[in-house]
């Protein structure tokens, strides 16, 4: 108690707010990032829409209590025009993104009990808009996988990174405070999972995922990944990719396996401004055919915390995931 | 010329105060920290990164920064992380929406020192020079590791 007084008192003040760090209330920070995505499909309405606005609260006391807590309003359409109407009412829905409680065991091993990321590539886990390359997500990064976890994980990362990362985790029963059915594809009832980061860099590494999940429909499946993140001067390339294998499948989908496959290269022309690209093929399951998309961009980052971006989506091939056409967006994280 | 350049060397270094002369980074923390000193700079580059989060008696740690493109910071950061900043920055960024804090900024040596001293588990740096054994502490801080 005296440590949150006394950091309260020394550290905390509006004075001290900084564009992205959150406002300091002694042991705990509020943060969050809010996501505005004006959307030009070629052949659908147009929208712009508040994507994401979130809050989310980080506590630090102990070894041992360390609380988590991240909810966002999503999917709220602002304005529509033009097109023909899609299914999806973009009337906003509130959202329990994480839960969690992390107790640092040692230096290297945490272990983390709640509602949780699920740790398959890279992009879900740093998913916030400010924080990811592009405003299009790819498919890969978060549709044939379960992107949470409600249960327990263990965590270690070598303080030196001398070895690499890994996590384990596990959720017995269904998603904690699940995801309303017109926001998500698949509902999950059990889910575990692993994933192995080998740090390259301060943010290069290479990562290998598995993820072992059976869906409200006894759907299961098995998932094998990998990721990668590498900084060649200006220029970074990343990627991801998945591969699942699906059983117990009766007749609700196209094939028995579903894969992807993303991978980008960006260029940083200034400390503000950058262009990237990235190309994915994606074999949804309930298609026969494969998506392949290309996408261009380019951004701008006032400072690190903000991202203006443009981007054109083009589908060169298979059944559409992402439409073609244009999107603006603008991101903060606060 | 050469033994004109030499005196003007000799000259300057007896006219230069010593602190300008010997002046690094001096890594201070909470005085009622209880930790084995010199502190290497490899654990204090991890409690940076947000790697090494609670200090052995298990206090929370709470790494303070100072402001973007103020020389202690540039130095800092060079020396002791070893990283740019744009990529710092994208980490920290990273870091905090992942549930770790990244280092609270304090925008004057002053306000660090203050901040060092009235926050346990608090870790910090100034410009300054090599402490010496002889001389008492001035600043109520604990002086855990020096950078030349």
């Amino acid at each position: 108690m005296a440590g949150f007084l006394a950091l309260a008192a020394a550290g905390a003040s509006a004075d001290d707010y900084q564009l992205g760090h959150g406002l300091d209330l002694g042991p705990l920070n509020i943060a969050g990032y809010s996501d505005l995505v004006a959307r030009f499909p070629n052949r659908q309405q147009k929208s712009i829409d508040l994507d994401d606005l979130s809050l989310f609260i980080t506590g630090h006391f102990n070894r041992l209590f360390n609380p988590f807590v991240e909810a966002e309003l999503t999917n709220l359409s602002l304005v529509r025009w033009g097109g023909v109407a899609d299914h999806d009412r973009g009337d906003g829905d509130f959202v329990l993104e994480r839960l969690y409680n992390d107790s640092y065991l040692t230096d290297s091993t945490t272990l983390r009990l709640g509602k949780m990321l699920s740790p398959v590539g890279e992009w879900n886990e740093i998913h916030a808009a400010p924080l990811v390359l592009s405003a299009v997500r790819p498919a890969v990064t978060f549709r044939n996988f379960s992107e949470y976890a409600t249960g327990a994980s263990v965590r270690f990362a070598d303080p030196y990174s001398q070895v690499p990362d890994f996590q384990l985790y596990f959720q017995p029963t269904g998603e904690f405070s699940e995801r309303p059915r017109d926001i998500t594809l698949h509902q999950y009832r059990s889910v575990a999972g692993a994933h192995v980061s080998l740090p390259l860099g301060l943010l290069d590494k290479f990562g290998v995922s598995f993820q072992q999940s059976k869906d409200r429909f006894g759907v299961d499946q098995t998932l094998y990944g990998g990721d990668f993140h590498y900084t060649l001067g200006k220029l970074t390339l990343q990627g991801e990719t998945t591969f699942s294998d699906i059983s117990n499948n009766g007749t609700r989908t196209a094939r028995d396996i579903e894969w992807g496959v993303y991978t980008a290269l960006s260029y940083a022309v200034t400390d503000n401004w950058s262009l990237y690209g990235w190309y994915e093929g994606f074999a949804d399951r309930t298609s026969p055919s494969t998506a392949h998309d290309l996408l261009f961009g380019i951004a701008y980052r006032p400072q690190p915390a903000m991202v203006l971006r443009l981007e054109y989506l083009q589908n060169i091939g298979g059944r559409a995931v992402n439409p073609t056409g244009l999107t603006a967006s603008w991101a903060v994280l606060f | 010329m050469a033994r004109l350049l030499l005196g003007i060397a000799i000259f300057a270094w007896l006219v230069v105060p010593g602190d300008a002369r010997a002046e690094g980074l001096l890594i201070i923390a909470n005085p009622n920290l209880i930790v084995a000193t010199p502190v290497p700079l490899s654990q204090i580059a991890a409690i940076y990164l947000l790697r090494v989060t609670s200090w052995p008696d298990g206090s929370h740690i709470v790494p303070v920064n100072r402001e973007a493109g103020s020389r202690a910071r540039e130095e800092f950061t060079q020396q002791v992380l070893q990283e740019d900043n744009a990529g710092l920055a994208i980490y920290w960024n990273e870091m905090h929406f992942q549930g770790k804090m990244p280092p609270v900024v304090q925008e004057s040596e002053e306000a660090m020192i203050a901040f060092i001293r009235n926050v346990p588990g608090s870790i910090g740096y100034i410009n300054g020079s090599a402490p010496r054994p002889d001389v008492a502490p001035r600043l109520d801080v604990k002086v855990i590791a020096y950078v030349p």
